[in-house]
């Protein structure tokens, strides 16, 4: 059995934000010894802190300790607003200058400089600056968020990639950097092509286009819940053989520039179709006919999904209380994982983090 | 002047389309070098999906094409072919990463699975991102961003909540997720590598990164047996919270009350100092008729302004920035997060920078997508010392080309 990727890499975690919590989890499950210093007030929420505080040791210290801990760490993450750190006495650059090989990794809304630094926000907040929210959503209604928290998600999976890059250089140059991750731009350099398009064009902004981007590329009601289809040109061929329909074979759905002028026609033939298959028949077709199909499956759905427990996707956590919650586990399989089994107590971890970090027994 | 922390790197990106482009573009602006192969008769779709109008050569004057593949080089080889499968086992041996978004069979199909590539090059890492992964019974399903996101369960969870649809994000979604987390599988390959003098095969199933964004979904799920509820724009913890029109077309400003004190100061704001003391429990009760208030407000408000207020007053805000005003953010053009590269076949235009803003390192956008086969010669003459001549041929065999045999619309 390999030794963990980030085995004797030590995390510190300040902020007790959502971004911060998952990058960190992601660099405990790969190994390291993650300490994260839980805030004063928990603003996570019970099933948050199952998934993304177990498997990390906790502590609750005054600021000098703190900072004597981010000096003892390999890597810093942390969300606090732009310049509290500093107000702490522990800016990045003056951790930098200490320790050369510190990596900093601050994820906050707006990133640390610019008018909106110190801005107010929160999930939605930086999921609309970000521009996703203009385009999710029913064309008829108002813009609507993605579920859970994904602007947080983003800059927690930027904020994970840039960690484990900059360890990189580290390793190879010697030095750490401080790496700027900001919630807004996370979001605002995915637009697909409504972003590149909106600059280059001009033409004014795309808008939201709900479950039907058009009738080869949406979601539909099935027979038993909702089902969706992703086909580029060279798939509709096989959408069309899919569905069987002879009539799918007429210039103006088979030609590419007649087919957008019949699209409510196609749409509804998909509406047909899809309402006389169930998820699991649609599905056997994907691999069949080589169509991207899917289904809107739940959470509890994946809990049973076969091909997941093949792959041995999920993780267990054992809670305080002795109930075991079900987690979903690695990102992605290559280096061992050890999957987060104990949520310890907020602050429960001092003496011994004190002890083997920065070798005081108290 | 501090180097960036992946100089050096040499990286083979067999990806097409958003997922695997986007995770080698990340890679570029942290230093790698980036060979985009592609094969004359099998191209990366997305440089037609858009086609400019009455242009010659779509492939080569794409915007849409540009925002994934800026900072790489492009060099052409069909791997079909014996001669162009042996070229590229030659630039394995000299890579350091090979990257790859295709279904799961397909590598192997063309004989450059891992062990062919381990052959070439004992420690080189190798990241798949089939969309359900290598192996297991989904292994054959086709996926793009959208398919993920409605196989991941997130897709359960985002709608309106008063009519049970479940929806997409607008865009697809799981691809520069997926992108952002095959990144850093390769810089921990190299981690790796550095350590131990081994390489690694990552087999990452795009399906699987996804659901790790919803993991308190699954905590609920499994401890408590909940089914799936979605929220629209509200929040338990928050209230109220929603998106409100304002002046214009299609502006919309989100407010998000998180404390007694926010709630006191945004009463003020829209005159509503009689329910100024309201608790949280209360605003959740009486959230409808908060919203009509808020509504009633912003109505008569321009976007910008309305954010600038409620910021002022401490009050959690911001606009449905959407895809022309962001390109406007005064924040953003503040940050240098717009940057106009020139292009040899397009004008300029407002191209984001890196999200993984390096102080020190200083990544920055340097050139434009490549155009079609443009480094294939350099490349393979440099690295493999293949001749001018034998480059001719290969030419006429179509195992390298500088336009696709096959244009059409992607």
């Amino acid at each position: 059995m390999d030794e963990s990727l980030l085995d004797g890499v030590r995390v510190l975690e300040i902020g007790g934000g959502f971004a911060a919590a998952f990058a960190a989890r992601w660099l405990s499950g790969f190994g390291a010894d993650v300490v994260r210093a839980d805030p004063p007030l928990e603003s996570l929420t019970a099933d948050e802190q199952v998934y993304l505080l177990a498997g990390k040791r906790r502590v609750r210290v005054e600021q000098t300790r703190l900072r004597a801990l981010a000096l003892a760490a390999d890597i810093v993450v942390e969300d606090q607003r732009p310049g509290e750190l500093a107000g702490w006495g522990m800016s990045p650059l003056a951790l930098r200058a200490e320790k050369r090989t510190l990596v900093v990794v601050s994820v906050t809304p707006f990133g640390q400089s610019g008018p909106y630094a110190t801005y107010e926000a929160n999930n939605i907040i930086a999921f609309a600056m970000g521009g996703l929210m203009s385009l999710t959503g029913h064309p008829a209604r108002e813009p609507l968020m993605t579920g859970g928290s994904q602007a947080y998600c983003l800059g927690a999976i930027n904020a994970f990639g840039a960690a484990v890059t900059a360890l990189y250089g580290g390793i190879v140059q010697g030095e750490g950097d401080w790496i700027d991750i900001s919630l807004q731009e996370a979001a605002a350099g995915m637009l697909e092509l409504y972003g590149p398009g909106g600059a280059y064009n001009g033409l004014g902004p795309h808008l939201r286009s709900g479950n039907h981007v058009r009738a080869a590329w949406a979601i539909y009601p099935c027979a038993d819940g909702f089902a969706g289809v992703c086909a580029l040109e060279r798939q509709i061929p096989a959408l069309f053989a899919a569905i069987g329909d002879p009539e799918l074979q007429d210039p103006r759905f088979r030609d590419p520039l007649q087919r957008p002028l019949h699209d409510d026609e196609l749409q509804a033939k998909l509406y047909a179709w899809f309402g006389d298959h169930t998820k699991d028949e649609i599905l056997a077709m994907s691999p069949k006919f080589k169509v991207p199909f899917g289904a809107v499956l739940t959470p509890g759905d994946l809990l049973e999904n076969p091909s997941l427990a093949e792959r041995g996707y999920f993780d267990e956590v054992l809670l305080p209380d002795g109930q075991v919650a079900i987690v979903p586990g690695r990102p992605f399989l290559g280096f061992p994982w050890t999957p987060p089994s104990v949520l310890h107590e907020a602050g429960a971890d001092n003496t011994r983090v004190g002890a083997d970090w920065l070798g005081v027994q108290s | 002047m501090k180097r960036l922390p992946l100089e050096g790197v040499r990286v083979l990106d067999l990806t097409m389309m958003w997922a695997g482009p986007y995770a080698t573009r990340l890679l570029a602006e942290m230093g790698a070098e980036i060979l985009k192969i592609e094969s004359p008769s099998a191209w990366d779709n997305i440089r037609t999906v858009i086609p400019l109008d009455g242009i010659t050569e779509p492939w080569n004057a794409s915007w849409y094409f540009n925002d994934y593949n800026r900072d790489k080089k492009s060099v052409t080889l069909d791997l079909a072919q014996a001669r162009g499968r042996e070229l590229f086992l030659g630039l394995v041996a000299q890579s350091d990463v090979v990257i790859e978004n295709y279904r799961s069979a397909v590598m192997d199909n063309l004989g450059i699975g891992y062990e062919t590539l381990r052959a070439a090059r004992e420690d080189i890492i190798m990241v798949s991102m089939a969309g359900f992964g290598k192996f297991g019974a989904e292994r054959d399903h086709v996926g793009f961003g959208p398919i993920i996101e409605q196989m991941s369960g997130l897709a359960s969870l985002t709608g309106y909540g008063d009519d049970g649809v479940p929806y997409k994000t607008g865009v697809s979604y799981g691809d520069p997720v997926a992108g952002k987390a095959a990144a850093a599988a390769v810089a921990m390959g190299l981690i790796k590598r550095q350590k131990t003098g081994r390489g690694v095969h990552v087999d990452l199933g795009q399906r699987e990164t996804m659901s790790t964004l919803i993991g308190e979904a699954f905590v609920a799920a499994s401890l408590r047996g909940e089914q799936v509820a979605q929220h629209g724009n509200r929040d338990s913890r928050f209230a109220p919270q929603g998106v409100y029109r304002c002046i214009g077309i299609e502006q919309w400003l989100a407010i998000s009350v998180r404390t007694d004190d926010e709630w006191r100061a945004l009463a003020s704001v829209i005159d509503a100092d009689s329910i100024a003391r309201l608790s949280l429990h209360e605003r959740l009760e009486r959230h409808d008729e908060l919203d009509a208030l808020v509504a009633a407000w912003a109505a008569g408000q321009d976007p910008q302004d309305a954010m600038e207020t409620l910021q002022w007053a401490g009050v959690a805000a911001g606009r449905v920035l959407d895809s022309e005003s962001i390109h406007d953010d005064p924040h953003l053009a503040a940050r240098g997060y717009w940057v106009e590269l020139p292009h040899p076949r397009m004008h300029a235009w407002k191209q984001p920078t890196t999200t993984w803003r390096f102080f020190e390192a200083n990544p920055q956008l340097s050139r434009h997508a490549p155009l079609f086969g443009e480094h294939t010669r350099e490349v393979l003459s440099s690295l493999l010392g293949v001749s001018a001549s034998e480059l001719d041929a290969l030419q006429a065999q179509a195992v390298i080309g500088d336009a696709p045999l096959n244009p059409g619309i992607g």
